[in-house]
Order: structure tokens, then C-alpha cells, then sequence
């Protein structure tokens, strides 16, 4: 998970790099350590390091890092001969290397061999059973072949171990909300939002399930975490905001007719519309008249 | 006997969709299809604009019906509604509707019931560069008389075209410049708001 201010940082590197500024290895690094998806980059940016033997040698031991970062950006980039280019240097200095062994089995991976892939896994597992990439490489394999299913079992039987690793319970939420599995996704986030609770994203994704789920009493939760998401990000985020506005015409249609007794109070609202206005107003005014307009078709 | 509908889609509105799909690669994306029935042939409809909307958490409601109702509200001053949904799936191999496309596709069903459902062919998309065809690298999708989403296959006439013949020679040309990276949709827009879903400069 990445912050506004590290993406904005890892942008305008790359743009740096891009243009012929320089800074490449600086970028590699970074793309590590915010571990972003970057591949087309990293591939271009890593070889033009790789394929000069000057740079290489001034990189000293993190010279094999960049290897097998390249390797990996290349197999994302279906560049199998690069990829494999790369493992063979990774192999000759470090022969019997597990940590090689996992990238072999994702070349398997890459070139669609999965049988062959879940061969190479098993047997990594054999001698080192709680190698959490690899046991995840399964659950990737499962999805990219389609057995969505299957990636779920195999998540879930992962969780049960390693179920502080909160990538993994977003992961399984994400998977959860494409099957329209709301309920699921839910407890996923509400176990990321016990074990970290003062990351806004998780709150956000809570409520947006929540409201997708429906029904009064989820509306009103939704509507919490909303608020939440808005106290935990200083009032900036766009999406918690127009979850209040929304939230709170649902639940106004909800409680068409009966009886009053959670009055809602207004203010949450029009402190949420006024935000969003004035934010538009600064930022986006020519958008400003439609968003005037949808919280105005809001509002009952 | 009941004349077929055909769908007519613009340039502009065709390569938006494609260069969203192309900007993310690794997850599904989805959009959504503006336009109206032509006031001169009642058995063509005409899709001028797409909005590209999101590439993260598709099924989820509430960035849906807020995009929905500013989509609706920009376009319906112009005369213009939303006449379909584009959708393409997360990976290369998956050339299925799933459900959440259909869902959709359902909702906008219920204020066009004519709507179309365009999935990108990935197969058609890759095999671009080599083959010279001008049809749509899309599948279209219409309900039938069960409501069950149908894939309509271009035996015969083709009932998607896209208006200008060369669009396909444009798309190649922006792929190779990377243009996708110019392309801002919904999500884009919620995560920034300076970002502008309706990509006004992006065929300046």
C-alpha cells in the first residue's frame, strides 16, 4: 500500500528517469520498497543497468537484487528470454539457492507450465514448508488459471497460518467482491480493521461493502466508517465524503415512514457536501455544477 | 418481420475503452456506453462517447452510482443517455460475461432496454497488428426475449461497426505512442479529482 506522497515521489522519479535525468538505480529501489507493480519500467529502466557492465559492477552486491527484480518485471512482462537470462547469472552464483528455486518455479509459471510450476513448488515446500512467497505463488497460479475457487480455498487455508499478513486478507477480500461474495469481503476487512485500525483504507472498503450489502443496519455502519475514513485522512478523501452523502439519502429512504426514533442529524451531511464543494470548487470547477447537482438529486 | 438492431459506435468512444483496458493491464476495467437511437433509422443506435469508470472493486456501489448519476447528468443535457456498458475481464484467457457485467448491464437494461455489452476480445486486440481488420476488437452482448445477456456473433452483417472505418489503424498508431497513459477514468477522477474522466484533450 502506497501514500499519496510516496506515489507522488515515485512519479516524479520515474518521469526523471524517463526523460533521460537519471536517478534509475534510485527508482529500482524505490519501486522495492513501496512494492509497486511497475514492470514495463523496471524491465527497461533494470537492463539499461544490467546491460552495461560499468553500472553493474558500480552496484557492487545489490547486483544480484537487481536480477532478480528484473527477472521478475520480465516474466510480468511475458520477456521469457530476459527472464531467464537473468535466473541463469542468479544460478551460477548462487547454485542450490531456494530463493533462485522460487524464481524458476515462477518461469514455469510464466511460460503456462503449471503442472511442472507446482512440481518445482511442492518441493521447495518440502524442505521449507512456511516459505510464505511460495505458498502465495499457489494461490496466484490457482487464480491465473482461472480456478478461482481454488485460489480462495488455497487463501483462506494460508490465512489460517499466516493471518497477520494483511495484504493476503486484501487480497481475499478483492477476490470475495468480484464474486459479489459482499459478506465475506466484509469480515475480511473487519479483521484488517482490528488488527490495524488506523488505516483508512481498510474503513473505506468496509463501508463501500457495507452499502453495497444494504439494508438499514449496514447503512448506518457504513455511514461510521465512513466518518471514520474521514477523521483518519484529515476530511481529504473524495470517496468517504460522498459515502456520507450517499449513506445518508439511502437511509432517509429506508426510514420513509417509520418511526423516527435514530433521528439522523443533518450536519454529518451538508459538513460532507459543503467539504466536497468547496474542494471542487478549487479543484475541479468545471466539474463543480454536476457534483452541485448529484447531491442535490441526494438529498430527499 | 422485426429488423435487428445494429450498434454504431464512434472512433473516440471506441479507443477510449480499448486504451483504458491497455492502461491496466493486470486487473478488469469497465465503462460505460452514451448515446441515443439515431432519429433517423429507429433500428440503430448510436453510441458517440464512452466513460471509462473504474479499474479497481467493479462491484462495488457506491463509486457506481455516483459516476452513474454525474455520467447521466453531463450527458443528458446533451441529448445523450447511457446505452450500454463495456467491460474487460482480468485475464487474457477469459473471454466469458461474468456476472458483475451482467448486473450491470441488467440495471441499464431497466432505463434502455435495447443496451448493449461490449467485452473486449483479447485474442482480437493481440492479433491487431498482424491482421488488418476493421471490425471492433469487441464482443457484443444483447438481451433476449428471456432477458438472458446472448453473445450476437458477426455472421452475416456485423451488428457492431464502428463509424469510421479506419478507427482500427488510429488504435494501432495510439498503442504504439503508449497513449493510454493519457486516459483518466472514474476511479482516476475519485482518487484525484483534478483528473478528468471525460478526457477532453485526449484526441487533441
Amino acid at each position: 500500500m502506497v501514500s499519496k506522497t510516496e506515489e507522488t515521489q515515485l512519479n516524479r522519479l520515474e518521469n526523471q528517469v524517463d526523460n533521460g535525468g537519471g536517478g534509475a538505480w534510485e527508482y529500482l529501489c524505490l519501486v522495492r520498497k513501496l512494492k509497486v507493480r511497475r514492470s514495463e519500467k523496471v524491465l527497461k529502466h533494470g537492463l539499461s543497468i544490467l546491460n552495461d557492465p560499468k553500472k553493474r559492477s558500480a552496484l557492487g552486491p545489490e547486483e544480484w537484487t537487481l536480477y532478480e527484480q528484473v527477472a521478475i518485471a520480465a516474466m510480468d512482462c511475458q520477456c521469457l528470454d530476459v527472464a531467464k537470462d537473468c535466473i541463469k547469472v542468479l544460478q551460477k552464483k548462487f547454485p542450490e539457492s531456494k530463493r533462485v528455486g522460487r524464481l524458476e518455479g515462477m518461469l514455469l509459471e510464466a511460460k503456462g507450465s503449471w503442472a511442472e510450476a507446482e512440481k518445482a513448488y511442492s518441493s521447495l515446500l518440502e524442505d521449507n514448508p512456511l516459505d510464505q512467497v511460495i505458498q502465495k505463488r499457489r494461490v496466484a497460479m490457482a487464480k491465473a488459471q482461472g480456478n478461482i475457487s481454488g485460489a480462495i480455498e488455497c487463501l483462506n487455508k494460508y490465512l489460517e497460518i499466516f493471518m497477520a499478513d494483511h495484504d493476503a486478507w486484501r487480497e481475499l477480500a478483492e477476490i470475495y467482491v468480484s464474486l459479489q461474495m459482499y459478506k465475506q469481503a466484509a469480515f475480511c476487512y473487519e479483521e484488517l480493521i482490528l488488527s490495524q485500525p488506523t488505516v483508512p483504507l481498510y474503513h473505506l472498503a468496509y463501508a463501500d461493502v457495507l452499502y453495497t450489502l444494504g439494508g438499514l443496519e449496514n447503512l448506518q455502519t457504513a455511514k461510521k466508517y465512513y466518518a471514520s475514513t474521514i477523521d483518519l485522512t484529515g476530511g481529504k478523501n473524495t470517496r468517504a465524503l460522498l459515502g456520507i452523502c450517499l449513506c445518508t439519502s439511502a437511509i432517509a429512504q429506508l426510514s420513509k415512514g417509520r418511526n423516527k426514533e435514530d433521528k439522523e442529524s443533518p450536519e454529518l451531511q451538508s459538513l460532507a457536501a459543503t467539504a466536497l464543494e468547496k474542494d471542487y470548487k478549487q479543484r475541479a470547477s468545471d466539474k463543480l455544477g454536476l457534483l452541485t447537482s448529484a447531491l442535490r438529486s441526494l438529498k430527499i | 418481420m422485426v429488423a435487428e438492431l445494429k450498434y454504431e459506435i464512434s472512433q473516440n468512444a471506441y479507443i477510449k475503452l480499448v486504451l483504458q483496458a491497455l492502461k491496466h493491464k493486470t486487473t478488469a476495467v469497465n465503462g460505460v456506453l452514451l448515446g441515443r437511437v439515431n432519429p433517423q433509422n429507429e433500428n440503430v443506435v448510436e453510441i458517440i462517447d464512452s466513460v471509462p469508470l473504474f479499474h479497481s472493486n467493479l462491484a462495488l456501489l457506491p463509486p457506481l452510482e455516483i459516476a452513474l448519476i454525474m455520467v447521466e447528468e453531463h450527458y443528458g443535457s446533451q441529448g445523450l443517455g447511457i446505452v450500454g456498458y463495456f467491460h474487460a475481464n482480468e485475464r487474457f484467457d477469459n473471454a466469458e460475461l461474468g456476472i458483475v457485467a451482467k448486473n450491470i448491464g441488467d440495471h441499464i437494461c431497466r432505463y434502455f432496454p435495447q443496451a448493449a455489452l461490449l467485452l473486449l476480445d483479447n485474442k482480437k486486440l493481440e492479433a491487431l497488428s498482424k491482421e488488418k481488420d476493421q471490425s471492433p476488437v469487441m464482443q457484443l452482448y444483447i438481451r433476449d426475449a428471456s432477458k438472458n445477456w446472448k453473445l450476437v456473433r458477426p455472421d452475416g452483417g456485423s451488428r457492431l461497426v464502428i463509424k469510421e472505418p479506419a478507427a482500427n489503424v488510429v488504435l494501432l498508431d495510439f498503442i504504439s505512442s503508449e497513449k493510454w497513459q493519457d486516459v483518466a477514468d472514474f476511479d482516476d477522477h475519485l482518487d484525484d479529482i483534478k483528473k478528468d474522466w471525460l478526457n477532453p484533450d485526449l484526441f487533441k
